[in-house]
C-alpha cells in the first residue's frame, strides 16, 4: 500500500517546496503574550510588596498596638489606625445600607417594570453615573449635597435628638457642616449603585423566562415573583455583586476626602466627621515624612488586606460579571 | 433489503469507483481519545486519489473525528490526542516531527457553517497563499481568480473583490472557503458537513463543485445525508460508535451492504 | 406581612360583585414595590441630572479663550488658564494608554487564546480581575515607592506608568472577554490553512474581534482620564507651563481640580468648575462611544 503511495509523492515533489512562515515570530509572539501576562501578576506583587516594605517600620515598632490605638501625633510620631479602620468600615457600611436596596430597586424596576421604550436610556443613564470620575462625585457631595444635607437633615435632627440616649449620640451634629461619615456613607452609596444594580440586573434578566412566566402564571404578584422566585436564584451573584460594591466603597479616595471632613478623631455620631485610610493617605502623604509616611504605609497595607479578602468574596460569589 | 427506490435513484449514472486509483490516505490501527474516552477504535481505511470518499453514520459515531485527524487540527486542543499511523503519500502524519502548518498547507479543510475570516474577498483567497509563497502581485492575482473559478464564485463577486467576504450570502460564504482552500493547492480536501447549514439551492451548488474538484483533489466528506453520500462519493464508509463497520464502493455499500448495521441505516431503522 | 388577612375582610370593605382573590396585603406589598423601584431609580437618574447641571452651571462660567491658552495662575493672582493641565493630562493619559494597549492586549490573549485550561491563566485571571477593582491609590503609592522615591523627584514619568497600571487591567479584561466570543471554527480554519497560531490570532481573531478590543481601550482611557488619587503621588502638579521635561511634576487636570476646587482664590475655584466639565464631558462622550462600539461588536 505505502509502495503505491510514492509515485504520487515524487509527481509532487516537483512542486516547489513549501516555505513556511518564520517560526521564531511565532514564539516571539507567544513569548510577548505570555511576558505580558507574567507582568500583570508582577504588578499585584508588587504593589503588594511596596506596601509591606513601606510600612513594615511602622508594624515593627507599634506591633498589633497599631492596629488598636487611635493615636495620630505627628509631634510625639504616635501613630495607630483605629480611626480609620473604623472610619472606612463605617462609611463602607453605610453605602450599602444605603446602596443595595437602591441597587436592587433599579434592577428590579429595568428588568420587571419599565416600559419597553424607557429602558435602554435609563440603563444608559445608570451606567454612565459609573463613569463620572470620583473626583466630580467628591465636588457635587461639597458644594451641592453637604449643604443642603446640613440645613434640610443634620440641623432638624441634631434638634430633635438633643439630649436623647442612643440615639441623641449617633445623631447629634456638633457643627452641622454638611459633611462627616454619613455623608461619606451617601456619596459612597451613590457611586456604588451603577455597579450593583447593573449586576444584579444582568443576573436577573439571565434567570430563564419561564421561571417567571410559570410564577405569574399561578397569580403571582411582581413582588412575589421577586420575592420568592427571582431574587432567591440570584441571590448567591447579588451578593458577590455587593462585595464588589463594597470592595469600590472600601478603597474609595477623592469622594470621601472631600466630604468626610478629615478628622483625627472617634466620635460616636455619624453626624461628625471622620477620616478613612484612603483619605488619611490622600491628604498626608506628600508632606509626610520618616516615620508618618511609614504608618501611612502600614495604612495602605491594612486596606490592601480589607479590600483583597472583600473582592476575593466577590470573585468567588459572582460568576465573571461583564465590565461595561 | 436494499436501500429505498429514492436512494437507489441518486445513484444511477454516477462515476464509478475506480479502486486501481493509488491509495493517498492510508489509516492504520488508528485509535483516538477525548481525555478518557474512546472516540475511534482501530480505524483502519484506504483513502484513494482523485475519488471522492463520503464517511457516513449516526451522530456521535465519530466521523468528524476521523476527519479531523488528517490535519491533525484536534491538536489544537490539548486533551485530545490520536494514536496509530495515518500515511499520507507514505509520511505519518501523526509523527510528532511533522511541521504541522506545512502539513495543513497540504491538505484543506471546509467546515459546517461558513467561516469568512474578517477580511475582504480577495485577502480570504489569497490568506493560505500568502502564507507559504511570496508572488508577485499580478501572479497573486491571476491564483485567486483562479481559485474563485474552481469555486464557481467568480462570476458572483468579480467586481468586489475589495470588499468584506462576510457580506455575502451563506451559500457563497462557504464557496469562498472552498476556494480559499483550492488556493492553496492542496493534495487532499476534507468537507466536514459542508451543506448541513445551507438551503437546498446552495447545497446543489456545493455538490456540483466537489463532483468537478474532484478531477484534482483527494476529496473526503463528511455527511449525515446519506443521498448526497449517494450522489457525489464513489467510496463510503460506514462508521459506528467509533468504528468503521463498512468499506466500499459507494454503489456496493447502499445496494449491496455485507454487514447488517449498514443495513439497517441506510434504509433508515436507526441513526 | 399582614397578607394573612383573611378573606371576608375585602368583602366587609363592600364589594358586592366579586370577592377578589388578592388579598389587600398582597396588593399593597406589590404596589410599595413599584414604588419602591421607580422611586430608586429617580434617585438615580436625579443625581446625575444634577452632577451635570452642577457642572454647566459652575463650569461654563469660567470657559474662556484664556482657559486654553494660558498656563494655571499663582496664588494670588487674577486670571490664568488651565492649559498646562490639559496638555498634562493628555500626555500623562496618551503615555498610560501607550504603555497598557500592548501589555493589556497581549496579556488578554494569551488568556483567551493559550492560556485555555492552564493553572498559570486561572491565576492571572484573577489578579486581573483584583487589580481591577484595588483601590487606585494603592497603585499611586506602589509607583511612588518604585520610581518617584528612587528618582528623588515627582515626574511625568511615574504619573504615567501609575495610569497605565489602572488602565491595564480593564484591557486584558475585555481583550480576553472578546477574544473567547470569536468563534472557534474560525481558529480552526485559520490553523487548517496551516497559518501558525501567531498569524492566525494577529489576522483572523483580533479582527474578528476588533471592535470589543477597541472598546475596552476606550474605556481604559475613560477609566484613567478622570483618575486623581494616584496622581497625587506620581505626577503631582505644576504651576508653570509644561516642560517637555517629564521628570519633573507634570500638571494635570484632576490634580488641578482637587486642589483649586478647595483652594480659597475665586479665579482657582472657577478654573476647577470649567476643569470639571471639560473632564467630565470628555469621560461621558468617550463612554458613550463604547457602548455604541459594543452594539457593533455584539451584533456581529
Amino acid at each position: 500500500m505505502t509502495a503505491l503511495t510514492q509515485p504520487i509523492a515524487l509527481a509532487r515533489e516537483s512542486r516547489a517546496t513549501r516555505a513556511g512562515p518564520s517560526r521564531g515570530l511565532d514564539r516571539l509572539f507567544r513569548g510577548a503574550a505570555y511576558g505580558s501576562a507574567i507582568l500583570v501578576l508582577l504588578v499585584l506583587v508588587g504593589i503588594l510588596a511596596s506596601i509591606i516594605w513601606g510600612g513594615w517600620p511602622a508594624f515593627a515598632e507599634f506591633g498589633p498596638g497599631f492596629v488598636t490605638s487611635s493615636a495620630w501625633n505627628i509631634g510625639t510620631e504616635q501613630y495607630g489606625a483605629l480611626v480609620a479602620i473604623i472610619g472606612t468600615l463605617a462609611s463602607a457600611l453605610i453605602a450599602l445600607v444605603i446602596g443595595v436596596p437602591l441597587s436592587i430597586g433599579i434592577a428590579i424596576y429595568l428588568t420587571q417594570l419599565a416600559p419597553g421604550w424607557a429602558r435602554k436610556p435609563v440603563a444608559m443613564t445608570i451606567e454612565l453615573l459609573a463613569a463620572v470620575p470620583s473626583i466630580i462625585y467628591g465636588m457635587w457631595g461639597l458644594f451641592v449635597f453637604a449643604p443642603l444635607f446640613a440645613q434640610f437633615v443634620q440641623t432638624p435632627v441634631s434638634n430633635l435628638v438633643e439630649g436623647m440616649p442612643i440615639v441623641g449620640t449617633l445623631f447629634y451634629a456638633r457643627v452641622p457642616s454638611g459633611v462627616g461619615i454619613l455623608t461619606a456613607g451617601i456619596i459612597l452609596a451613590i457611586m456604588i449603585v451603577p455597579f450593583v444594580a447593573s449586576i444584579t440586573r444582568d443576573m436577573l434578566a439571565q434567570i430563564p423566562t419561564v421561571l417567571r412566566e410559570s410564577a405569574f402564571g399561578i397569580g403571582c404578584t411582581t413582588w412575589e415573583v421577586m420575592r420568592h422566585v427571582l431574587i432567591p436564584q440570584a441571590s448567591v451573584s447579588i451578593i458577590g455583586a455587593i462585595m464588589l460594591g463594597l470592595g469600590r466603597a472600601l478603597g474609595e479616595t477623592m469622594a470621601v476626602t472631600f466630604v468626610i471632613g478629615n478628622a483625627n478623631r472617634l466620635s460616636a455620631s455619624i453626624f461628625d466627621p471622620g477620616s478613612t485610610i484612603a483619605s488619611r493617605i490622600a491628604n498626608e502623604f506628600n508632606e509626610a515624612d520618616g516615620m508618618q509616611l511609614n504608618a501611612l504605609m502600614a495604612l495602605g497595607c491594612i486596606l490592601f488586606v480589607i479590600t483583597f479578602v472583600v473582592l476575593i468574596l466577590a470573585r468567588t460569589l459572582t460568576r465573571r460579571v461583564k465590565i461595561a | 433489503m436494499s436501500a429505498s427506490p429514492a436512494l437507489r435513484s441518486q445513484l444511477s449514472g454516477r462515476n464509478p469507483a475506480d479502486e486501481s486509483a493509488p491509495v493517498r490516505i492510508a489509516v492504520k490501527g488508528l485509535n483516538f481519545y477525548y481525555g478518557q474516552f474512546h472516540g475511534l477504535k482501530n480505524v483502519d481505511l484506504n483513502f484513494h486519489d482523485r475519488q471522492v470518499t463520503a464517511l457516513i453514520g449516526p451522530s456521535g459515531c465519530g466521523k468528524s473525528t476521523l476527519l479531523r485527524t488528517f490535519n491533525r487540527i484536534y491538536s489544537l486542543y490539548p486533551e485530545q490526542r490520536a494514536e496509530g499511523q495515518i500515511l499520507l503519500d507514505g509520511q505519518n502524519v501523526l509523527d510528532p516531527k511533522i511541521d504541522l502548518n506545512e502539513l495543513r498547507s497540504r491538505i484543506g479543510m471546509v467546515f459546517q457553517k461558513p467561516t469568512p475570516f474578517p477580511m475582504s474577498i480577495y485577502d480570504n483567497v489569497a490568506f493560505g497563499l500568502r502564507l507559504y509563497e511570496k508572488l508577485p502581485k499580478s501572479e497573486l492575482d491571476g491564483r485567486v481568480e483562479d481559485s474563485l473559478r474552481k469555486a464557481a464564485l467568480w462570476e458572483e463577486v468579480k467586481d468586489k473583490l475589495k470588499q468584506s467576504g462576510m457580506g455575502l450570502s451563506g451559500g457563497q460564504q462557504q464557496r469562498l472557503c472552498i476556494a480559499r482552500s483550492v488556493a492553496q493547492r492542496p493534495e487532499v480536501i476534507l468537507f466536514d458537513e459542508p451543506t448541513s447549514a445551507l438551503d437546498p439551492i446552495s447545497t446543489g451548488r456545493i455538490e456540483e463543485l466537489i463532483e468537478q474538484l474532484r478531477a484534482e483533489f483527494t476529496i473526503v466528506i463528511v455527511t449525515h445525508n446519506m443521498q448526497q453520500a449517494a450522489r457525489i462519493s464513489q467510496f463510503t464508509a460506514f462508521m459506528y460508535l467509533g468504528e468503521v463497520i463498512e468499506f466500499g464502493p459507494t454503489t456496493k455499500i447502499f445496494m449491496n451492504p455485507e454487514k447488517r448495521q449498514t443495513q439497517d441505516y441506510i434504509t433508515g431503522r436507526f441513526g | 406581612m399582614d397578607a394573612m388577612t383573611p378573606i371576608p375582610a375585602t368583602q366587609a370593605g363592600g364589594s358586592p360583585v366579586r370577592a377578589s382573590r388578592v388579598r389587600p396585603g398582597r396588593r399593597v406589598a406589590d404596589r410599595m414595590l413599584r414604588i419602591a423601584s421607580l422611586l430608586a431609580t429617580m434617585v438615580g437618574a436625579v443625581v446625575l441630572g444634577s452632577i451635570l447641571v452642577m457642572l454647566i452651571w459652575k463650569g461654563v462660567e469660567g470657559f474662556s479663550f484664556a482657559l486654553f491658552t494660558q498656563p494655571t495662575p499663582g496664588p494670588g493672582s487674577e486670571g490664568g488658564g488651565i492649559a498646562n493641565a490639559i496638555l498634562g493630562s493628555l500626555i500623562l493619559t496618551v503615555i498610560g494608554i501607550a504603555v497598557a494597549t500592548p501589555v493589556g492586549v497581549m496579556a488578554g490573549t494569551y488568556l483567551a487564546e493559550y492560556g485555555r485550561g492552564s493553572r498559570l491563566a486561572d491565576v492571572i485571571r484573577f489578579l486581573n480581575d483584583i487589580l481591577l477593582s484595588a483601590p487606585s491609590i494603592l497603585i499611586g503609592l506602589f509607583v511612588y515607592t518604585l520610581m518617584v522615591r528612587p528618582m528623588g523627584t515627582y515626574s511625568g514619568w511615574a504619573g504615567g506608568v501609575a495610569l497605565a497600571i489602572i488602565a491595564t487591567p480593564v484591557i486584558v479584561r475585555t481583550t480576553e472577554d472578546m477574544l473567547r466570543l470569536v468563534p472557534g471554527t474560525l481558529r480552526e480554519a485559520g490553523a487548517a490553512l496551516g497559518a501558525p497560531p501567531s498569524k492566525v490570532i494577529m489576522s483572523v481573531t483580533w479582527r474578528a474581534a476588533s471592535a470589543g478590543i477597541v472598546t475596552g481601550i476606550i474605556l481604559a482611557l475613560a477609566r484613567i482620564a478622570g483618575e486623581t488619587a494616584p496622581l497625587l503621588f506620581t505626577a503631582l502638579n505644576n504651576n508653570s507651563w509644561f516642560s517637555p521635561d517629564l521628570m519633573g511634576g507634570v500638571a494635570n487636570l484632576p490634580v488641578m481640580i482637587y486642589q483649586f476646587a478647595l483652594s480659597p482664590y475665586g479665579n482657582w475655584q472657577g478654573l476647577a468648575w470649567a476643569g470639571a466639565l471639560l473632564i467630565t464631558a470628555t469621560i461621558l462622550l468617550l463612554s458613550i462611544v463604547a457602548r455604541v462600539f459594543i452594539r457593533d461588536q455584539r451584533a456581529r
